[in-house]
């Protein structure tokens, strides 16, 4: 079911990235910028259902981020030990996670806006590109995304609010499982559950 | 003769309530050490690196321990620090609920100056010191955050951070119900801040009424939580297992506030960039398998 809904979503998604971008962008900022205006654009101020937000934005974070290399940092020195068939399952799943975390909160969204501030380097041809969210009240977040050089622009491989990395948060919680609770093929079932959770709350 | 005899016999109750006490401390305290040490993890072996890897990089001995903690903490929220920390979000309006974190800031600038100086941070402690006599006057007592817009933003030392500064490692990671996620460094650096540079406590030192204590204590975990709720209910929604994510997530913050909010440095995985175009070639097969 997830699988076919992916393979729908993926689809639609690929027509709406078609659309609005075929680069990320020459610059870390650049991309970040586009990113932050075509989610607020299209996704977070549209008057479209939940469902195509989701879809959008799964087109967008695929588009926008480097979600396999995201999914091997998250796995670590498990990588190396987990079989291509685990692997594809895993990244698949971890998607899910991220797209249905992330959607769930988008009807929150109150005209916030995003404010790049500077971008250093970081690692190879990267950088860490230092920006804020900006609320109506002037109350504002720390956000810094981490950023790798890629052949369709710089796409995104972490995102850093107030000091927590998501990719680090996720690696270490996901070593703990995989430590604790039946190693790959617990965390996979796990985040199947989770995953079947988030979906159905999405159609609820 | 007979008054006499009931003051003895007073005495004698007195004495062996006392012992009883002392008894029952001490099974008390062997009865915490004996959960303590039972609720210790034990370091896997060397025949599994992974395993060694993982363990340190949580730094978490007390692990067993620190989830029965979690727990109870857990329970204690969902009952009772939840609902008025909710109760408060949505009664107080949000400037008002802003004033109360001001107020509170500027009330404990003692710490964080002291800790500033403690770490040789001179013109930090100079900025902490500016923004106290700013705020205090043209910010009305501390409720307002003037100094902030004055170009002297709010920054928190403690002496946990100075201990870390001073190069002193966090031993274990360390749940306490209420308080939450610390650390055996950080929370000893919690009581020197409390009895050494708490201005609070001074005033209730010099025989002001205890409650005053209680009181302040209350409103800064009704501060502390009410800010950090949405966090902490989002993480708790994207994880699967709530007390790794959140230790995870503490000990980078933690990292973060010792760094003094530079950026994090970038985490190595076999002397690499994790992020490399080519990182792992092993896996460059799947990562087309969308």
């Amino acid at each position: 079911m997830i699988h076919r809904r992916s393979a729908i979503g993926t689809a639609a998604a690929a027509l709406f990235v078609g659309r609005a971008m075929a680069q990320t962008g020459d610059t870390p900022t650049v991309a970040i910028q586009k990113f932050a205006a075509a989610g607020i654009t299209d996704i977070l101020s549209a008057k479209i259902t939940q469902r195509e937000k989701t879809t959008r934005f799964r087109g967008l974070f695929k588009t926008f981020f480097d979600i396999p290399a995201i999914g091997r940092f998250v796995l670590g020195r498990f990588a190396r030990a987990t079989s291509a068939d685990d692997m594809a399952k895993f990244q698949a799943l971890f998607e899910d996670v991220v797209v249905y975390t992330w959607t769930r909160r988008f009807g929150e969204y109150d005209g916030q806006t995003l404010s790049v501030r500077d971008s250093v380097p970081d690692g190879d041809e990267g950088a860490i590109v230092n920006s804020a969210i900006v609320g109506k009240d002037g109350q504002s977040l720390a956000v810094a995304w981490r950023t790798r050089k890629r052949a369709t622009g710089h796409q995104i491989v972490d995102v850093i609010i107030e000091g927590v990395s998501m990719a680090i948060t996720y690696r270490n919680e996901y070593a703990t499982v995989i430590q604790q609770n039946g190693g790959m093929s617990g965390l996979l079932a796990q985040l199947k559950k989770q995953v079947d959770e988030l979906a159905a709350k999405l159609d609820s | 003769m007979r008054a006499g005899t009931s003051v003895e016999g007073f005495e004698i109750v007195c004495v062996e309530l006392l012992r009883e006490l002392q008894r029952a401390k001490r099974l008390m305290i062997a009865v915490v050490c004996a959960s303590i040490v039972a609720g210790c993890a034990s370091k896997p072996p060397k025949s599994e690196p992974d395993a060694r890897a993982v363990f340190k990089e949580n730094n978490d001995r007390l692990e067993p321990f620190n989830r029965a903690m979690f727990g109870v903490d857990q329970a204690l929220d969902a009952v009772i620090i939840r609902p008025i920390s909710w109760t408060y979000r949505e009664v107080v309006p949000a400037p008002a609920r802003r004033g109360v974190t001001n107020f509170l800031r500027n009330l404990r600038t003692p710490i964080t100056f002291a800790n500033d100086l403690l770490q040789g941070e001179v013109k930090r402690a100079g900025f902490t010191l500016g923004r106290f006599l700013i705020n205090t006057t043209a910010g009305i007592g501390g409720l307002s955050d003037v100094a902030a817009d004055r170009g002297l933003p709010y920054h928190y030392e403690d002496f946990g951070q100075t201990l870390a500064v001073w190069g002193v490692k966090e031993q274990t990671y360390l749940y306490v119900p209420i308080l939450g996620p610390t650390g055996i460094r950080d929370g000893f650096g919690l009581a020197v801040d409390n009895f050494g540079f708490d201005p609070v406590t001074w005033y209730t030192y010099a025989d002001n009424p205890q409650w005053v204590n209680w009181a302040y204590f209350g409103a800064l975990l009704v501060d502390l939580k009410s800010g950090t709720m949405e966090a902490t209910d989002e993480l708790k929604k994207s994880s699967i297992d709530y007390y790794a994510a959140l230790r995870s997530a503490y000990q980078q913050n933690r990292a973060k506030e010792i760094r003094n909010g530079a950026p994090p440095p970038i985490e190595e995985i076999d002397g690499e960039d994790p992020f490399a175009k080519n990182s792992d070639p092993s896996q460059t097969a799947t990562s087309t398998v969308q």
